[in-house]
């Protein structure tokens, strides 16, 4: 494709009729020059000048153009030697082009002899081990211990980094046919009748090496490379994947699999060390690696010069016979004849050169920057970019109903009209991501990268749509303040299962959807730009030809007439308001209120917070049998048991954290358990009772004022509580624990008290129809409860004896002393 | 009223604040226009997430700093976290699960290897006994107030020198005080002595020590309060809202029950009458500075979070915001200026806090209120790029006029010239109403600068000085020697004194 092509592309797009958008993403056109992998659209000119970029001519040569993409930079050295092992770093040095075929690194000493390269590559592997703190060496994978290469092989082939490197056997597979490298992947020469279809044919996946980081790392060091690639390959060819360090270990673990070692660590030789220094400077490795102490050598050759634009290119940098160079000191580099062709045609051209349109024009910038970060690897851009049919099932997704949406990577077509640019840099440089049900990640590729990207995007793709009429909430008038409610309840319906029903696919903020959890409908303000948001609803099609995405307003006509009179961009303008009010809007219809069941294993829950059967300061005791109870703290009183699940939490709203018992509870009343009653006809201090009426509480200070106070609580090795509490100057233990099961089940609540002096106090057992069964067991509705000896007064609390309270007159001794309940669920 | 004239530079706003404060009901949706420099922000203090463990809910109310490496957030689900790796340059920190089944977490310090919890319900301490890494000592310090309605919030302060602690009560359902105590500020004796300390409030977000050691409470919007604030406290002091004079009868260490401030007042005027009144330290301007502040933390970076050291930071909730404040004592009377400082947070911000390595981590949620963030729950860290931002770096307050520092030097054409310096000042009515106008709005006159030598700091001499008022500086005609813009043309001081001569 001619770049004048490319440019007029780029500028139809911004015009284009969605159904074309719908033909022109759908076809794969031909794919561009075949001096760089995948499918891009560059020109043989172009191409030549992203090779040149690439590979850092401007290193040596003057009049190179640094145009809009940050070049490629070579990895920081300061501590090659704690990252890379030395053998392998001796190897690399003394052939990199057969260590590590594709490297971008050039063979510096191809017009060497053999033992020249072995003495040259041995003493600056010295001098750069010398450089570091720690010496890599390989190791034998249970010697790193516990890394899962199962894990590993998992990640590295659903996070994204086949795309780039394909899998270890098509590495492998490249790794005996030369001609793959990483910056090319050949064309077969074969004819095929359907020029689009050989065209599409031609374009081989990427294949970006990994057979030498093998022998290259340890486990550690690749992992730790892996973890934070940018910190050594700043340029972000090389992306940050979002791992966490244990993913990182694992990928390292199974890329670099079980190693011979330990090694014996190299041990900087001081001769071998100066000598390295030596050739280090004298090869001008520092034009491309910048390490402290070292000056670039002054530049050679100007790409402007009408005598290097007709040079011979069979000699020098791009001779492909070692040794062919103009001196013996030249660079060679692992290029095949396209790419040779390529640079040469960029450079006969002035393609490197500043200014230049052909290369310079922002479809063209913007193609290179897809091409250069391998965008176009997972995402198609118009014509050109995708994820190949080699790589697709490595792509994976939780969603399985959203198709190809939930697993591929989105467009970038239009990409600029898209998103909101505050969240297209959230995207690229704070690692946002939406789609939480896609298992590929989005790379992060360094701010300092891509800084030009999002402007790029937003000068290239324009989309125009109707305005969108946002009703202004603090309305100027009563008309307006009408018509806002109006639309805010056209948007609430619209989105609503009794509308357009978004809700069954979206989850909306955080609570999940019913059918499909696609990406949260609260986003989408935030991110998209109300233009694309208004043409995506009316037609998803256009944009994804597969989507799963129905259209509520098929040829734009609505299907809800009753909604806004049928208006469709009314009615896309209601949701796009909506959407705008946010959490200040009420959840939609049909939008699951979060009740969060909490379930007990083995060990104790204990949970606070308000209930309508514990009171504010409530307390939600869970036991491992099963068995539940709520402790009411402001009056220290057991106030309801339950059986089977135990409590469901409400964490939604602004309230927080208020529970109800899971399964029906026996309820207790909540006063103050514990009294020194002045004598036994004193009536007991009830709670205070408030009314809407009289909202204010009337006695606050209770039950302080009648001697209670909460301590707290400790939790045993089971997590089993003790509550503590005060009653007047007795200090009392409050522990409940699980006796018998089944129908036997019982909760065995034990007090101990500590009394400085002899005295009598009173417990409230029971209050309700309590009905006696013998001296030590009484009855209350779907309770029992059994006392030890003790002298009891069952008072009645009513004129016609239904209500009764059980009172338990206790005599505490001065110390120590105890009582045993015991509470006996009955089974309906 | 006189709200007609305001600045041109500020048209549009002006014309949205036309909008909410006159004609017709504020609604609660709009959570306001934005600064518009999220865009700038970013390449001086970019925010990292912090990734969260899979399906665990952190909604921050608190933090606490342990130790170098350990850092804990308390949550409104009433879990502490300790986290392990919070500065880590790419953070995939440890996050394990201390205590649990607390009652909403609105403060949280750590001290003799426990920590202390500020809880809807009490002040607790909370330990590990047994040394297995997960808590199971719940004792109660205090639970000296009444709790009855949800709304009724407890924030706690970290510790004072010493060792007690303050505890700032919201009222009930916001309006009212049925519950004992609510709307004081109780004072808790590191022997759980708990006491009445000052009265007045309404829904507080947060309280604690600014850069002078000096007690502050954040209060919102609403009844008696036009716009948020950050309100000075001192034994005795009355806040505003007189719903918790109904605790007086039973707090006799509060002393004498002020006199009932009178609506549609000044607070000028009523202070002179209410003598327990302490006049609001920093205004924020509703909505263009916040709609509902939270709770604060000083930078104590010593440089690594930038220039701003010794001030205060909090954040905003409805607006997923963060500001700075800085306060100065005039006369005995505590007051003070608040800035910009970053937008573009993904959640609303309850509560921040600078961690070991000098990096500040906001936390909070988006549930229940209106908030423009668009996460549930989130924990972002800002980081300080170490590229200088050309930012008003803090204002105080003269005889004439203000001193303005800056954070990089001042170009001194535009620095030099008294138009580079808009002024416009307000007050706010004192009155029972929900929220309120901004009023007596006016623009006194530059009458002359001086920029420093260095360029770092304006003197500024205004032809009027007026206690009472918020004054607007709007910088935007500044240039740095290099030519920058101010990344915030805007700062505001409240004037409650005016030094003499």
């Amino acid at each position: 494709m001619a770049d004048n092509q490319l440019l007029a592309i780029e500028t139809t797009m911004k015009k284009v009729y969605l159904g074309m958008l719908l033909l022109l993403s759908s076809s794969m056109a031909s794919a561009g020059d075949s001096a760089l992998p995948g499918n891009h659209p560059l020109t043989q000119v172009q191409a030549g000048s992203l090779l040149i970029s690439e590979l850092r001519c401007a290193a040596c040569h003057t009049d190179v153009a640094r145009n809009s993409i940050p070049e490629k930079t070579a990895p920081d050295l300061a501590e090659v030697g704690t990252r890379v092992t030395s053998e392998y770093l001796q190897k690399f040095l003394a052939s990199p082009l057969t260590a590590h075929p594709g490297t971008t690194m050039p063979d510096v000493l191809g017009a060497r002899s053999e033992s020249e390269r072995k003495k040259i590559a041995e003493a600056m592997t010295h001098f750069l081990v010398a450089l570091s703190t720690a010496v890599a060496s390989l190791e034998p994978l249970e010697s790193t211990g516990s890394v899962d290469p199962a894990q590993g092989k998992e990640l590295f082939h659903s996070v994204g980094c086949v795309a780039c490197h394909g899998t270890k056997e098509s590495a492998s597979d490249s790794q005996r046919n030369p001609k793959h490298n990483s910056l090319v992947d050949d064309v077969d020469e074969e004819e095929a009748e359907d020029p689009a279809r050989a065209a599409s044919q031609a374009i081989k996946p990427m294949v970006v090496p990994l057979e030498h980081v093998a022998t290259k790392y340890s486990v550690k060091s690749l992992s730790d490379f892996l973890f934070q690639p940018l910190r050594v390959r700043s340029s972000g060819r090389m992306p940050d994947m979002k791992l966490t360090p244990s993913e990182s270990f694992a990928i390292a673990g199974y890329l670099v699999g079980d190693q011979p070692g330990p090694s014996a660590p190299l041990i900087p030789d001081a001769a071998l060390v100066s000598a390295g220094k030596k050739h280090f400077q004298e090869l001008n490795c520092a034009a491309c690696h910048s390490l402290k102490g070292f000056e670039a050598a002054p530049p050679v050759g100007s790409f402007m010069t009408s005598s290097f634009k007709t040079a011979d290119f069979t000699a020098g940098c791009l001779s492909t016979v070692p040794g062919k160079t103009t001196n013996d000191r030249g660079p060679r580099f692992d290029l095949d004849n396209n790419q040779r062709q390529a640079i040469v045609a960029a450079i006969r051209e002035d393609a490197g050169v500043r200014g230049n349109t052909a290369v310079d024009s922002d479809p063209v910038a913007l193609a290179r920057t897809l091409t250069v970060f391998r965008c176009i690897a997972c995402h198609v851009r118009n014509d050109y970019g995708g994820v190949h049919d080699a790589y697709n099932s490595f792509f994976k997704g939780s969603e399985m109903n959203l198709g190809d949406d939930g697993r591929i990577p989105p467009p970038l077509t239009l990409m600029g009209a898209k998103l909101k640019p505050s969240w297209m840099k959230k995207v690229l440089f704070d690692g946002e991501s939406v789609r939480h049900y896609m298992v590929t990640r989005m790379p992060q590729y360094g701010s300092a990268n891509l800084q030009h990207l999002p402007s790029l995007f937003r000068r290239l793709d324009v989309l125009t749509g109707p305005q969108m009429n946002i009703p202004n909430p603090g309305g100027r008038n009563e008309s307006e303040r009408q018509q806002e409610k109006l639309i805010r309840a056209a948007g609430r319906e619209l989105l609503g299962d009794k509308g357009v029903n978004c809700v069954a696919c979206h989850s909306f903020n955080g609570k999940a959807a019913n059918v499909n959890q696609g990406i949260d409908l609260l986003t989408s303000f935030e991110r998209l730009q109300p233009e694309w948001f208004h043409r995506y609803l009316r037609n998803p099609g256009a944009f994804r030809p597969r989507t799963v995405m129905p259209t509520a307003w098929p040829d734009g006509v609505a299907a809800f007439t009753a909604i806004l009179d049928g208006n469709t961009d009314r009615q896309i303008e209601a949701i796009w308001y909506y959407l705008s009010l946010g959490t200040s809007a009420a959840d939609p219809s049909g939008v699951r209120a979060v009740s969060t069941k909490i379930k007990v294993g083995e060990q104790t829950i204990v949970h606070r917070g308000r209930s309508r059967i514990a009171g504010f300061r409530g307390i939600a005791v869970g036991l491992p049998e099963r068995l539940s109870y709520a402790f009411n703290a402001e009056t220290g009183t057991l106030s309801a048991i339950w059986q089977g699940d135990f409590i469901g939490v409400n964490w939604s709203g602004q309230g927080s954290g208020d529970f109800n018992p899971a399964s029906e509870p026996i309820a207790l009343p909540q006063d103050v358990s514990f009294v020194a009653l002045e004598n036994e006809n004193t009536s007991w201090p009830l709670l205070p009772v408030m009314t809407k009426e009289a909202p204010t509480n009337p006695d606050p200070l209770y039950p302080k004022n009648v001697g209670y106070q909460f301590r707290g609580y400790f939790q045993d090795k089971l997590s089993i509580p003790t509550f503590q509490y005060r009653s007047g100057t007795i200090e009392i233990k409050d522990r409940s624990v699980v006796e018998g099961t089944g129908d036997q089940q019982r909760l065995k609540r034990v007090f101990q008290f500590q009394s400085p002096t002899p005295q009598i106090i009173w417990f409230r057992a029971l209050v309700g129809a309590v009905h006696r069964e013998s001296d030590q067991v009484f009855r209350s509705g779907r309770l029992r409860l059994h006392i030890p000896a003790a002298e009891t007064k069952l008072r009645s609390l009513s004129d016609e004896l239904t209500q009764f309270e059980l009172l338990l007159r206790l005599d505490i001794p001065q110390g120590k002393s105890s009582l045993e309940l015991r509470y006996e669920p009955i089974k309906k | 009223m006189n709200r007609s004239r305001s600045s041109p530079m500020r048209t549009s706003f002006v014309l949205v604040m036309i909008v909410l404060l006159g004609l017709g009901p504020v609604h609660a949706e709009d959570v306001g226009e934005r600064w518009g420099t999220e865009e700038r922000e970013r390449d001086y203090y970019p925010i990292v997430n912090i990734t969260l463990p899979k399906d665990t809910v952190i909604e921050a109310g608190a933090f606490a700093v342990l130790s170098d490496r350990q850092f804990a957030v308390g949550t409104r689900r009433g879990e502490i976290f300790l986290i392990d790796g919070i500065d880590a340059p790419k953070p995939t920190p440890s996050f394990h699960r201390f205590a649990s089944g607390l009652d909403e977490i609105f403060g949280l310090s750590w001290k003799e290897n426990a920590f202390r919890v500020t809880q809807s319900c009490e002040l607790t301490r909370v330990s590990d006994s047994d040394s297995d890494g997960v808590a199971d000592r719940f004792e109660t310090i205090s639970d000296g107030w009444g709790y009855a309605n949800y709304h009724e919030y407890a924030f706690g302060s970290k510790l004072n020198t010493d060792g007690s602690q303050f505890v700032a009560l919201g009222l009930s359902a916001s309006y009212y005080s049925h519950a004992l105590n609510r709307g004081l500020i109780m004072k808790i004796a590191p022997d759980g002595k708990t006491t009445a300390f000052a009265s007045g409030l309404r829904s507080p977000g947060g309280i604690g020590f600014d850069e002078h050691g000096a007690l502050f409470y954040v209060e919102s919007q609403g009844p008696w309060n036009c716009s948020c604030s950050l309100k000075a406290v001192s034994p005795n002091s009355f806040h505003g809202h007189p719903a918790s004079f109904n605790w007086y009868p039973f707090s006799p260490e509060l002393g004498p029950e002020p006199e009932m401030p009178k609506t549609e007042s000044r607070i000028v005027t009523e202070k002179n009458r209410v003598k327990q009144l302490v006049p609001y330290a920093v205004i924020f301007p509703y909505i263009r500075m916040g709609r509902s502040i939270t709770a604060f933390s000083v930078d104590r970076t010593q440089g690594k979070f930038g220039p701003f050291e010794n001030q205060m930071f909090l954040g905003d909730y409805t607006q997923s915001i963060l500001m700075r404040a800085t306060t100065e004592q005039i006369n005995g009377v505590w007051q003070g200026a608040c800035y910009p400082f970053r937008e573009g947070l993904s959640t609303g911000i309850l509560n921040v806090e600078f961690t070991p390595g000098g990096n500040l981590l906001c936390g909070g949620t988006n549930r229940g209120w209106p908030v423009r963030g668009i996460k549930p729950f989130a924990l972002e860290r800002l980081e300080w790029s170490g590229i200088m931002p050309f930012e008003i770096n803090r204002i105080t307050i003269e005889p004439d006029g203000f001193q303005v520092t800056f954070t990089k030097p001042v170009e001194p054409i535009t620095g030099n010239a008294p138009s580079s310096y808009a002024i416009s000042a307000f007050t706010h009515p004192y009155h029972a109403g929900y929220g309120g106008p901004e009023i007596d709005q006016h623009q006194p006159k530059v009458k002359s600068v001086s920029l420093a030598e260095d360029g770092l700091s304006a003197k500024l001499v205004l032809e009027k000085l007026d206690p009472g008022f918020v004054y607007e500086l709007d910088l935007v005609r500044l240039r740095s020697c290099d030519q920058d813009e101010l990344l915030h043309r805007n700062a505001f001081y409240t004037v409650n004194e005016v030094p003499s001569r």
